[in-house]
């Protein structure tokens, strides 16, 4: 079984490999070699879903395969999946061949060169998060920035070279800055990059935890994005073509997560709880902040963009509130937000092929002409606002009661702010559907509009099957991640063990069972919004 | 089938397909219902909806056998997370449950929504095919919604149900969807339904973290075992006592209860509501769907006994939204919204009965209300029909004669909603006033005569202006060519029509007054849903223990009920005919104010929509595009370039440059060694 995740690594790269060697006016061939590669992957990504063993007593690396790399430095090939790298795995190699079928007529130029790019593009993912070897981790990590480059650069629209070279600058900066607390951790920590070893045997002081912590976590935050290094991702998403978009929400950010939840929390604990409420607090603003964005948007790709801020936002909420449900949450968040912002991408992309302009004002009324477009649109929609019965509800479930029955100071506080995104979400969704799909039509221009082909029925299918089946039966979804949540709550444990400071992770029990009817010494403030009741009775004492 | 009357098992195993008929309906008319032709769509829409209240009948049949009758079923687990020690706060599962408030809801749902089905069939006769479908699958859709809000068995799934509902009145109300302003009020009604399931959210919280679930009956039996005054030790809640932990768990769910049920300050969306297919404001925003706050605060009645607060809360809110409301259907000359504000009304008196700690009369009123004023609605659609869509009431007059049907249904049902004896409205709304005069609030012991007073005006108001839109539609002679032209609906139309008007006759029977064996048979069906609350509320004293006597109460309750239709009469059909114009005359400003709403939908805009507007645009200009992109994003390269210019005078490789530049340099090194003037 191990050689299987190596294959569903390199099958992409192999994939691009021989699409070198295929004359390159041969465009058919090139796409129907990309699309066959991509659904191979997924297909073998299948057989790791299914070998993957979710119990408790199951080793927290699966499909391991460890190989000496370059032996002088100890770097080594070492790679494994636990649930949440599984099941991130299996995002991507389920949406690449979603993006490869999307821009079948799409892309017209360099169409070679494009799906190259792709393939190589889906090798580099999937290794960023199978890799357990920091520089392999790295390497895989940096070897996205060349093909997303390009994309953008070569196949955006005409402000493109800004964007990519910001995208460029603004995640290469940030990493650097991991790279350096890389190779800190190999020369002052025991000399290995080996992800297990080095958690386990990290002896620094917490000065110089705190400042590792940091470099990991500007990496990451702004691949997430996290407020306030966000503003790459507007312009990044607005140029790129709609496969480069659907990659970057659908897998890219979620690399950002996927680092705090891999490496900068259970690489740090100590750290990442004396941080922890930095971190949540600009969560919290990424959620309102990225909402409040939306609002005043007159670009649909832009706007769909911000709302991925706050979207993350919630992600990276949930993580900081250190409870299953909210790592739980969390993660299943990140296949959400994959699954419905890069729905809303492609959709996005299917009105921009047939009119060529991404203003919400060039639209409006076209649901009577492009019906199923809009209802794809509306399934979409309702599962971004997180609507009971998609898969955006249990996400949001699951993060803010998380987040209140967590042990974050003021608890409450956090999952109230948040949940004012989710009111916030719903009025900037429904107003774009509004304004794009419904009223009179507005322009002539519209009247000739293309419903969905079949081709591109094929390429929203699998993003509505998914979002009822998530919404509907999350199971499945959610129990591989159990073990890493568990595992991760349990590093946690142990730091604030060390830090003697009593409980900070982990899930409140239900206080009914707790109380009492002494009056404690001094009670704490109740959260803000409820007074203790001005009239107190005699009686109901035991 | 007999096996579901005969097992109790097998009635519980079948639960689910009260909600499943409705739902296939929903799916097979979403996909396939534009090549099923229009005939098929409506057939596969009522079968469901017949088959969906047959089952709902015998679960109800079960209920009715004995007190403590339950059925459950509990449902495959939806999502449920467990920390690592196993325990699982968060555990939501599929699970139904029919008692006899659910029962109750379910016969309303289903029978109702069976009712305006039927109807739908002739009045959506003007769609295309395609719209056609659309709307059975959405009104499909929306029955089985309710249906989750109404059998869940657990705030999470109620909860589910609820967005649920929410999403279809958006649909139905955006219905003709190509009326920019239709699609507007969709999206308002579901924006502000969000706000106050923001309420209800943090409510859900509240209950979760402080009880550890979330499901119905459990939560009954924790909350019999709570001491209120204890303190609690832990989480949001640490510091503060179990009472004040409950009030604001269900303030919270009574937030969620104001966005849906259109109370102050939410009710805004309700009127605009009306922009949807008439038998859609029959159904959704009538019967059912806005009735939910009222079933919630009822379902969760023994948490809402135990903090006295947000029963003073409720009863308060209700019983302004009853009064302002009313006031409110004084000056609308549109037969739906004046039914619309009559509704908010209604829905007032609803929550003063629930708030009040009678949750039987609370929930009869929901009942007989879902009767009176779906035929109400229904009624408006047919007129509607008859004038060709007109529904401006100015325009109408002496319909009479033309639609015997719906004038007779019509007046039946204005006849309840008045409050005249014999017929239900008086008896349930009246049960609420007699029971919320009777109350004694600890937390605020003058809510109960105060939301009397209220309520009893509110009462008056809805006498007068149901008489008024009654008068202006019905009687004197028809004011323009269409009213003199209009036709009598479909026997389809009207036949939905006399069934609703003669439950509105005969729910009479749930509700006598007095302590006979056929009085008040509502209230000791439902006691021992409520039981556990009503004893809470007995022990602190909210509820008296002996009922005062109703006759007084009831007189001058119907007293009310005359004089606000004698008067009502007596303006725009009798003698006092000119009154109306001469006091819109004498009092211009306040005439204008009562047409114009009180303005509060321009409040809002105001206070609300414009800031938030404004707050996004300056922090988009300020934050994201001067602060973040001008300053450092594009400044540290733009000043690191400037930089870059600046040492580029010094490198462009002119020598005589570079000497001169050496030579100032050394006069300057010297200047500063040696001292100013050679010290």
């Amino acid at each position: 079984m191990p050689a299987l995740l190596n294959v569903v690594i390199f099958l992409p790269l192999a994939g691009a490999l021989l699409a070198v060697f295929l004359p390159r006016d041969e465009v058919r061939q090139h796409k129907t070699l990309a699309l066959v590669v991509s659904l191979l992957t997924f297909a073998a990504s299948l057989g790791l879903w299914a070998g993957f063993d979710a119990s408790r007593s199951a080793p927290e690396f699966q499909f391991l395969t460890q190989a000496p790399w370059i032996a002088s430095v100890g770097i080594a090939y070492k790679v494994g999946l636990d649930g949440v790298a599984l099941l991130l795995v299996m995002l991507t190699t389920a949406l690449s061949p979603i993006v490869i079928l999307s821009s079948w007529n799409s892309v017209e130029e360099r169409v070679k060169e494009f799906q190259i790019a792709l393939l190589v593009l889906e090798t580099a993912m999937i290794g960023t998060f199978a890799a357990l070897d920091l520089v392999l981790f790295y390497v895989f990590w940096e070897a996205i920035l060349v093909p997303m480059y390009l994309l953008i650069g070569v196949w955006g629209s005409s402000n493109r070279l800004y964007a990519t070279v910001k995208f460029f600058i603004y995640t290469f900066v940030a990493s650097v800055l991991m790279l350096v607390a890389i190779l800190y951790l190999y020369f002052h920590n025991g000399g290995t990059f080996d992800y297990l070893a080095t958690r386990q045997s990290l002896q620094v002081t917490p000065e110089v935890q705190r400042w590792l912590f940091l470099a990991f976590a500007v990496a990451f935050a702004v691949k997430v994005p996290m407020f306030p290094l966000h503003t790459w991702l507007p312009d990044a998403h607005t140029e790129a073509p709609t496969a480069g978009s659907v990659i970057l929400a659908g897998v890219l950010l979620k690399m950002g997560t996927f680092g705090f939840f891999r490496y900068a929390i259970p690489l740090f604990p100590e750290a990442a709880l004396f941080f922890r409420p930095a971190v949540a607090i600009l969560a919290l603003v990424g959620i309102v902040y990225g909402a409040l964005m939306c609002l005043v948007q007159t670009d649909m790709k832009r706007l769909v963009a911000y709302s991925s801020v706050s979207h993350l936002g919630f992600v990276m909420l949930g993580m900081m509130a250190l409870t299953a449900e909210g790592l739980q949450g969390s993660v299943y968040q990140m296949l959400n937000h994959g699954v419905s912002t890069g729905g809303l991408f492609l959709l996005v992309g299917l009105l921009y092929e047939r009119r060529h302009t991404r203003l919400i004002a060039d639209y409006g009324g076209i649901a009577k002409q492009v019906p199923w477009i809009a209802a794809a649109f509306v399934v979409v929609t309702l599962s971004s606002i997180g609507l009971p019965g998609t898969n955006g509800f249990v996400g949001e479930f699951l993060i803010l009661s998380g987040t209140w029955v967590g042990r974050l100071p003021r608890a409450g506080l956090y999952a109230a702010v948040a949940a004012t995104g989710v009111i916030l979400g719903a009025v900037y969704m429904l107003w774009l559907v509004e304004k794009v799909f419904f009223g009179p039509m507005r322009h002539d221009a519209n009247r000739g509009l293309r419903d969905l082909s079949l081709r591109e029925a094929f390429v929203l299918a699998p993003i509505v099957v998914l979002i009822v089946a998530m919404g509907v039966a999350p199971m499945p979804f959610l129990a591989p991640a159990r073990p890493s949540v568990d595992r991760l709550i349990g590093l946690l444990q142990q730091a604030e063990q060390r830090m003697g400071r009593g409980p900070q992770v982990g899930t409140v029990p239900p206080a009914l069972a707790s109380a009492r009817s002494v009056l404690p010494p001094a009670p704490p403030a109740p959260p803000a919004g409820v007074a203790p009741s001005p009239f107190e009775q005699g009686g109901g004492r035991p | 089938m007999p096996a579901i009357l005969e097992s109790k098992s097998m009635a519980e195993a079948y639960l689910w397909a009260i909600v499943f008929l409705p739902l296939a309906g929903a799916l097979v008319n979403g996909f396939f219902g534009k090549r099923l032709g229009r005939g098929n769509v409506a057939l596969i829409a009522i079968a469901m909806l017949a088959g969906s209240f047959l089952l709902s009948l015998m679960a109800f049949s079960w209920v009715m056998r004995g007190e403590d009758v339950i059925l459950r079923f509990g449902g495959p687990p939806w999502f449920r997370v467990a920390g690592p020690d196993g325990r699982a706060l968060v555990a939501v599962s599929w699970g139904l449950m029919v008692d006899r408030l659910s029962g109750t809801m379910v016969l309303v749902v289903t029978g109702v929504g069976f009712l305006i089905h039927v109807y739908s069939a002739s009045y959506m006769s003007h769609e295309d095919d395609g719209g056609y479908a659309r709307y059975f699958t959405y009104l499909n859709l929306f029955v089985a919604a309710m249906l989750i809000l109404v059998l869940g068995d657990s705030l999470a799934l109620t909860f589910v149900g609820w967005e649920g509902v929410g999403l279809c009145s958006y649909l139905l109300i955006g219905f003709w969807y190509t009326d920019e302003q239709k699609a507007y009020c969709g999206r308002k009604a579901f924006v502000v339904n969000r706000i106050g399931d923001f309420g209800f959210l943090l409510g859900l919280f509240a209950v979760i973290s402080v009880f550890g679930t979330a499901n119905y009956g459990q939560l009954e039996v924790l909350a019999r075992a709570a001491r209120v005054d204890w303190v609690l030790q832990s989480g949001v809640f640490s510091g503060s006592t179990v009472r004040a932990a409950i009030t604001f768990a269900t303030l919270g769910l009574f937030a969620g209860a104001i966005g849906k049920s259109a109370q102050l300050p939410l009710y805004v969306w309700l009127p605009d509501a009306m922009a949807g297919p008439t038998p859609v404001s029959a159904l959704i925003h009538a019967a059912t769907m806005v009735t939910a706050g009222v079933y919630l605060v009822a379902r969760t009645g023994f948490l809402f006994a135990l903090a006295p607060a947000s029963m003073a809360a409720v009863t308060l809110v209700g019983a302004l939204t009853a009064l302002v409301s009313a006031l409110m259907a004084f000056a609308q000359n549109d037969i739906k919204k004046v039914l619309a504000y009559s509704t908010v009304s209604q829905l007032g008196f609803m929550f003063i009965g629930v708030g009040a700690g009678v949750f039987w009369a609370g929930i009869l009123h929901l009942v007989t209300h879902a009767f009176f004023k779906a035929c109400l609605f229904l009624g408006a659609g047919s007129v509607m029909h008859g004038m060709g869509d007109d529904t401006d009431i100015r325009n109408m007059g002496g319909l009479f004669r033309k639609m015997p049907h719906t004038a007779w249904t019509f007046a039946i049902a204005t006849a309840a909603i008045t409050g005249v004896v014999p017929l239900s409205g008086f008896f349930s709304k009246d049960a609420i006033l007699h029971g919320v005069h009777g109350i004694h609030n600890p937390a605020a012991p003058w809510v109960g005569h105060l939301a009397w007073w209220i309520g009893s005006a509110a009462a008056l108001g809805t006498a007068f202006y149901m008489t008024r839109l009654y008068v202006l539609t019905f009687l004197g002679k028809p004011r323009t060519h269409a009213a003199e032209h209009a036709h009598e609906s479909s026997p389809v139309m009207t036949g939905p029509l006399w069934v609703l008007a003669f439950f509105s006759a005969v729910a009479l029977g749930l509700g006598l007054p007095g302590h006979s064996a056929a009085s008040e048979l509502f209230q000791k069906f439902t006691r021992p849903v409520f039981a556990q609350a009503t004893t809470q509320l007995l022990a602190v004293g909210h509820l008296p223990h002996e009922p005062g006597p109703w006759l007084g109460a009831f007189a001058v309750a119907f007293a009310i009920a005359w004089a606000g239709a004698l008067l009502g009469f007596a303006m725009y059909g009798g003698a006092w005919r000119g009154l109306p114009d001469r006091l819109a005359l004498r009092f211009p400003r306040l005439y204008q104010l009562t047409y114009e709403k009180f303005r509060v939908d321009e409040l809002y805009d105001l206070t609300v929509v414009r800031p938030l507007q404004a707050l996004a645009r300056g922090l988009w200009a300020v934050v994201d595009f001067f602060a973040i992109e001008t300053l450092l994003v594009n400044g540290v390269p733009r000043t690191v370039a400037a930089l870059a210019q600046v040492f580029r005078v010094a490198q462009n490789g002119d020598v005589q440059r570079y000497a001169a530049v050496m030579l100032i340099a050394a006069a300057a090194i010297l200047w500063t060694v040696l001292g100013a003037g050679g010290r």
